[in-house]
Formats: structure tokens, sequence, C-alpha cells
């Protein structure tokens, strides 16, 4: 490899109405472990309009140089301008390798700068070794039920971080980075950014929920829902969720979406039903508790973070559970639930 | 209007696979189909196509021989033509290569817009719509959730995280990768599939397609590292029912 001593791995830091994205710190991490391995020097980037006052926390945070790029005409994320703009500066960076998010916002740029750049694209990174020729880049493939390991075998590198996978520094005040403001004018972007509009917003009660249901395309069919919904009955706080293909399928609304596009969620509990794992599921839900997987597919890749595994059709282990848990805990409820009750 | 839409075929997600060094073997019955994504960016062009009368739809996937059977669906479900871009699939190729291969065969053929998946539903890389795109000099919006065309100019709207949209505005031609949404992709017809019955899609040899050498090389595949206990419950049903909730009860979740 033809790293030299000062060549760097850039982070392009995340940020939204005025505040760093938390991922960043976990980008931060995953190019500290790159800097070790492959010899080079950490340094930051951040993108926009107004964003030194960004750059400078990242420098303080961090102690790394970090370059404030003030883009005209960039006022919100715009995927084009940013890949434009990082491929007008990265050679004067020295830069040899360039770290973004795995999010909407790193998969609009990251693969497209890597083409023009001719460097090597290692997308959804989650962890990094030195191997014998140099660095491996492990992910996960094939539906997550594989983890793949990459080796670049050219430079530079363009690489997305899996969110979630990389433990973010603890905040302190390394102190004494440097930031330096760039002034770029607006690049020749085809496409115009009209405006960013809110999500409408979750308010499943998802957020404040103990324990958590959560529904997949296992599931099979919207009707096998009722089953969930009884079993999450069974807790005194819990709510319903659902991955994105249940909601696209409008078997639940989408305030009940769990994951990338959707929400985040740390219950105490919480019960995949009928869920594949695929990772843009599994970075909304992996920080819960405790994690109960049932599906019928041994393979799942929802088994690997799961404390539980449970291989059984839904529709036979739900009742089962039903069944056990009222005999047990309240026969009287059960009672009366029974049709031609006196009274 | 000339609309590419570029799709990927896959194993069905459940379909049972064993590790072969660096390569992934799928255990019989192989059952294959179109991913999701790329299903639902040839959705969005059908009802393109349902809207502007004078639109033309070419269809186009890269991989070995059986990859027909994934065009012809598509051409069941509505497109005018399919083209088959014949390449190994062991080793699989990477993005950039194919990246490389589709553009070799697009240009010149004067799309107007090129959509695909956000991302394959197996590999979930999302680069290859992208690095398409800078092959050919167009604009990549990736993620879109709804697109509008008015003559020459595109309306889009891309999902971020917690469901924040971007409206953009671009000229054609354009590269869109199409996120999942409410629309759920059409069956074949009848007179589609016997039409593609018939239909022999044009195949192109990969090898004849300019690509640069491969950058990333994939040196192991190994089951993923567990990240919890992944205590399996054995027995039947009732037993594993009576077990969870026993944990369940310990650890005072319920």
């Amino acid at each position: 490899m033809s790293a030299g001593a000062k060549s760097r791995v850039v982070v392009v830091a995340e940020h939204s109405q005025g505040r760093l994205s938390p991922v960043n710190w976990e980008l931060m991490a995953c190019a500290g472990q790159m800097a070790r391995v492959l010899g080079l020097e950490v340094a930051a980037a951040v993108l926009g309009q107004g964003v030194e006052p960004l750059a400078g926390e990242i420098a303080q945070r961090t102690g790394v140089k970090v370059w404030a790029v003030e883009v005209e005409g960039m006022a919100a994320f715009h995927g084009e301008a940013q890949r434009l703009a990082l491929a007008q500066l990265l050679p004067a960076w020295r830069a040899q390798a360039v770290v973004g998010a795995h999010s909407t916002s790193g998969l609009d740029w990251a693969p497209g700068l890597a083409a023009r750049l001719e460097a090597a694209y290692l997308p959804g990174v989650e962890g990094l070794s030195a191997g014998p020729e140099g660095p491996r880049f492990s992910r996960t493939a094939h539906y997550g039920k594989v983890r793949e390991e990459l080796a670049p075998t050219a430079w530079p590198l363009v690489l997305t971080v899996q969110p979630g996978t990389f433990p973010a520094a603890p905040p302190g005040e390394a102190g004494h980075g440097e930031v330096e403001v760039v002034r770029l004018p607006a690049p020749p972007c085809r496409s115009q950014l009209l405006e960013v509009v809110d999500g409408a917003g979750t308010d499943a009660g998802l957020g404040r929920a103990k324990v958590v249901v959560a529904a997949g395309r296992g599931v099979g069919q919207a009707e096998n829902l009722e089953l969930l919904r009884r079993l999450a009955g069974l807790f005194s706080s819990a709510a319903l969720a659902g991955s994105r293909p249940v909601c696209d399928l409008g078997w639940l609304g989408y305030g009940h979406q769990v994951g990338l596009t959707g929400a985040t969620v740390s219950p105490s509990l919480y019960i995949a039903c009928g869920i594949s794992g695929a990772r843009q599921h599994t970075v909304g839900m992996q920080g819960s508790g405790f994690i109960v997987a049932i599906s019928n597919d041994p393979q799942a890749a929802i088994f690997n973070l799961a404390d539980v595994c449970i291989v059984e059709d839904l529709t036979v282990l739900i009742p089962a559970l039903l069944e056990q848990a009222s005999g047990y805990s309240d026969p009287a409820s059960l009672q009366g639930d029974l049709p031609g009750r006196p009274g | 209007m000339r609309i590419l839409v570029c799709i990927k075929q896959v194993w069905e997600p459940e379909s049972l696979f064993d590790l072969q060094g660096t390569e992934l073997r799928p255990r019989p019955p192989l059952r294959r189909k179109v991913g999701s994504y790329d299903e639902l960016a040839l959705e969005e062009a059908l009802r393109l196509k349902d809207r502007l009368p004078r639109t033309n739809l070419t269809v186009l996937s890269v991989g070995p021989p059986p990859v027909v059977d994934v065009l012809r669906r598509a051409l069941g479900m509505g497109a005018d033509r399919a083209v088959h871009i014949l390449a190994p699939d062991q080793p699989p190729p990477r993005p950039a290569t194919l990246a490389a291969w589709i553009a070799a065969w697009a240009q010149g053929q004067n799309f107007d817009l090129i959509l695909t998946g956000v991302m394959s539903e197996d590999a979930m890389q999302g680069a290859v719509g992208p690095m398409l795109a800078a092959h050919l000099g167009w604009p990549p919006v990736t993620s879109v959730v709804s697109l509008k065309v008015d003559g020459h100019a595109l309306a889009v709207e891309r999902e971020m995280e917690g469901g924040r949209r971007q409206r953009l505005a671009l000229p054609l031609p354009a590269l869109l990768t199409v996120q999942s949404g409410p629309n759920q992709p059409r069956y074949p017809t009848l007179s589609n599939l016997l039409r593609a019955k018939k239909t022999t899609p044009l195949t192109v040899d990969a090898a004849g397609l300019a690509a640069p050498p491969d950058r990333e090389k994939v040196v192991a595949l190994t089951p993923p590292e567990k990240r919890r206990a992944g205590l399996v419950l054995e027995g039947s049903a009732a037993q594993k029912a009576e077990r969870l909730l026993a944990m369940l009860r310990e650890r005072a979740l319920l």
C-alpha cells in the first residue's frame, strides 16, 4: 500500500439544522482505528453554510484538524453539491481515505464520489483489521446473514460506516484541534434542493414503551398482527412496531416504523416477530435491553443480535405464549373473555 | 420518453445456504426473484408509462442465463424490451464493475431516465445506481419516494432519516434510485406473459464491455458474529413458550 506518513483519513461529518449528528463520533472512532492500522492522520470536514461552529465542536472534542467548508448555496445537505465539493477538495487534503456514514445522506454522495475518484468503495463497514497484505474491512452481506471481509486493492478508499457498530469515544476535551475555513463557490449542480420537509413524526408510543413487539414481513398477513397485539397486551407498557416493509404494505402506519428511516427505540424488551434482521431495521432497535427473536427462518440475521432465539411459526408460538401467560398470571382475565359469561 | 430500469435477480430471502470459501452456495430448492426495491423501481417506471403514452421502457439485468426469468417477469409486468448483460455470478461482480458494464451499454442509447432500487435486497450496498450516474455524468438522486415528470423537468422527493424528506428539481436525463413506499408492484398480466415467452432478450456479453480492474476483493465470508447470547430455545412450541415466559419473569420483564 502507498499511504505515506502524512496522508489522511478524512471524516465527512453529518449535520442538520445546525447540529452535528451523533453518528459523527462513531465515524471518528472508525477513522481512529484506520489511522492506527494504516499510519494515517485523522482529519474531518464539515460542509454547508455557517458550519464553522460545528467544525469547532469536532476539533475541540477530538483534537484533530477540521475543515469548515462554506459552500455557496448549500444551506442544507445536498448530495450532489457535497459530492462535487469533496471531489474538488480531497486531492489537496492528501486524503487516502474518506469516511462517511452509511445513512441516507452518505449513500447519496459516497458511491458516486468513489466512482469519480476511481477509489475502492467499502459500504456499510462494521469493523476493520490488519491483514497480511493490508487492511480488511468487514460488513454484513446477503440479507445480513453473512459477514464479508473486503480488502481494498486500490487507493484512495471511500467507505461508509454502519451506524451503531463503532463505539463512540466518550465526550471530552481533547483540545488543540485546528479549524481551517475554506470558501467554495457554488458547485455546478444539475439538481436543485428546494426544501426539506419534516417527517410525519412517530407517535405510536414507541419511545415511551418499556416493551416493543415488532412485526416483520414474516408475519405473513395483516390478520396475524392481531396475535402480536394480544402479545403486547400481556405487558403493562407495550407498543406495536413494524419494519419498513410492513408499513409499506399498510399493515401498520408509518408512525410504527422502527429502523433507519423510522424511529430508534431502546425498550427494556424487544420482541421481533418475523423480522429478517436487515441492517436498515436493526440500527433502530439494537440498543434494546433484552431482545427476543421469533422467526421460522433458522438463518435469519435477527438471531445474531438476539438474547433469545425461537425458530417457530408465529401463529403457533404466540397462541402458546398467550395461553400459558393467561393461565399463569391471571386466570380470571381469560375467563372474562369467554363468551356466554353470566351477567 | 425512454426509460431504463436496472433490476437484480436475488434468491428468496429465506433460502438456506452454505458457505464454501468465499462462495455462498444456496441449498435446493433454488428460488429466485427480482430484488424488492428494483421491482418497485420498475413499478414507478410502469406508472410513468401509464401516464405518458409515448414512453418506451427497457429493463436490464446482469448475470448468468437464469437472469432471463426476471427479465421475462418484467416484460410480463409491462416493460417493452429486455436486455441481458451476460456475466458469471461467481465471483459476484463488484458494484463498480456492474456500473461500468451498464454504462458501456447504455451510453448512446438516448435514455432520458434510469431507475433502479435504492439498494439490492440481498447485498444492500446501494452503489451501482450512483456509480452508473457518475459514469454517465448525470446527477443521481437516491432514496426517491415520489417523482413527477413535466416535459424535461423532474420533481422528486427523497426520504432521509426519521422520515424527513427533501424536495429536489432536476432536468432529464437523470438517474433515480427508488426507496420503498405504499406503491406495491403490479402482477404480470397473462397477455404480457405470453408475449414475454416469445420474446428473446437482447443478450450482450459482458466480456465485450469495458470495466476497470476490481478495486476491492472479497477475502472471506464467515457467519456473522453473535452480538448477544443468542440462546436457542428447543422443544415443542408449548415448551418454548413456557421457557420464554419463565425467562421474562426471571428478568422482571413480565
